[in-house]
């Protein structure tokens, strides 16, 4: 249980380490920022009680935010998707095989399966980010194009990251 | 009692939610951005460093470039020091005195080391901080360019608003005409801006070049902007004009730092009343 939570830490700041440094200085096409850090939210255990999950989500966005100009941005929208992960992981458990006592990552799922996943937690938290930092509605479809955008590059960098993280345990 | 118990146990989670919610919205809308990059402005000096370190690998594979720029604006300034030293001596002919409040603006040069172009409020990182003598509220423009407002400084970085942050406003003038508007970014496309309130008698043609007015002390007067690509009668009576700017903000790697000798005079002065 304890190796368990220092090895959920130690993925959090590497995962914070990798945004910072290297992904904010990425500009795909001048629209796109991919943003890997909610990896972090959608590991976090079946079984977390959800005002725990609200506090880290909240935790998180606010230590991004620290670091990037964007007080209560990243916030808000990592709030929103801690808020929306149990109803996620309910819509979309049917298909997994899933072990209630481990996490929700590709070792006790399948690749599928938790491709699905991140898709669907990345829109909840990209729309959320980006309509809030828009806040109009003028260039709605410019807006929906850079969501869609970042989305799947976001999508692709997570996926690549916890194939990354888990080999051998994978199951296929 | 006992009802109001149940309600409160099943939607507990809610209001938690609603409540953190209602905190982190009010941070985002209650704090201005130079709050933001203020708070920043310690954490700077931390990944600041990092920055630098990758802005160097950056900047070498600019390095041809930037000479030939840095030769032609050699070229260029040469040019002008015989323009200006031939007036000189004309001058120093035709005065007694040499007055000594000439040279109100005096130039600190920077290097960007973090940059963005994508955001709608978009910020600049450089290398100078207030031991070089940066300080909140300085102008900063490029060789041909206005690029932003010094926003927060540290020792050793400076943050810089952008001149491509939707929040940022900059007095500047249509250089044929002299008549002078607001210039901001819609946050569209990062090579142009609008300049707003320029009144509809005045005779603008594409190409026609947008200065900095001098108006506020942060700039000074005629620090090119850009040319006129569009305009059109924006609610009967202004002209909205479109600029594209000279710089492309995508490859900035060295600016100046406009320390105005005159800021604190006229600023105590307008607030005086």
């Amino acid at each position: 249980m304890n190796r368990g939570i220092i090895k959920y830490l130690g993925l959090t700041v590497v995962l914070l380490l990798l945004q910072f440094l290297v992904l904010n200085n990425i500009n795909f096409m001048g629209y796109v920022n991919p943003y890997i850090y909610i990896l972090a939210i959608l590991l976090l255990p079946y079984r977390i009680t959800r005002w725990m999950l609200l506090i880290i989500g909240f935790t998180l966005g606010f230590a991004v935010d620290y670091f990037s100009n964007t007080l209560g941005l990243h916030t808000t929208a990592s709030l929103v998707l801690a808020y929306f992960r149990p109803v996620i992981l309910n819509r979309w458990s049917f298909k997994s095989v899933q072990d209630i006592r481990g996490v929700p990552d590709v070792s006790n799922t399948s690749m599928e399966w938790f491709i699905v996943y991140a898709l669907i937690a990345v829109l909840v938290h990209h729309f959320t980010l980006f309509i809030l930092e828009v806040f109009t509605f003028k260039h709605f479809w410019l807006t929906l194009v850079r969501i869609i955008l970042s989305t799947a590059v976001s999508t692709f960098f997570i996926v690549i990251i916890e194939l990354l993280l888990a080999p051998n345990k994978m199951t296929k | 009692m006992n009802n109001l118990y149940e309600i409160l146990k099943r939607l507990y989670i809610h209001l938690v939610f609603l409540i953190l919610l209602g905190v982190s919205l009010s941070l985002y809308f209650n704090t201005t951005y130079y709050q933001k990059s203020q708070v920043s402005a310690v954490t700077k000096s931390i990944t600041g460093f990092w920055h630098k370190q990758a802005s160097k690998v950056s900047n070498l594979f600019q390095l041809q470039r930037s000479n030939v720029l840095l030769l032609l604006e050699n070229v260029k300034l040469r040019n002008e020091i015989e323009g200006y030293r031939l007036k000189l001596q004309m001058l120093q002919d035709s005065l007694m005195r040499i007055d000594d409040t000439s040279g109100v603006f005096r130039y600190i040069p920077a290097r960007v080391i973090d940059n963005s172009i994508n955001s709608r409020h978009n910020y600049i990182t450089l290398d100078v901080g207030s031991n070089d003598g940066a300080y909140k509220g300085m102008g900063v423009i490029c060789k041909n360019n206005v690029v932003g407002i010094v926003s927060a400084t540290t020792k050793h970085f400076a943050s810089v608003i952008s001149l491509l942050n939707t929040d940022v406003r900059v007095s500047a003038m249509h250089k044929k005409s002299g008549s002078f508007g607001a210039l901001s970014w819609d946050g569209m496309n990062y090579r142009r801006v609008v300049l707003d309130e320029i009144p509809l008698h005045v005779n603008v043609a594409v190409g026609d070049s947008i200065v900095t007015s001098g108006f506020s002390t942060i700039f000074p007067k005629d620090i090119p902007v850009g040319r006129v690509v569009d305009f059109y009668i924006k609610d009967g009576s202004f002209l909205q004009i479109t600029v594209e700017l000279f710089a492309d903000f995508k490859t900035l790697t060295y600016v100046y730092l406009v320390d105005s000798k005159a800021k604190n005079e006229i600023d105590s002065l307008q607030t005086m009343k």
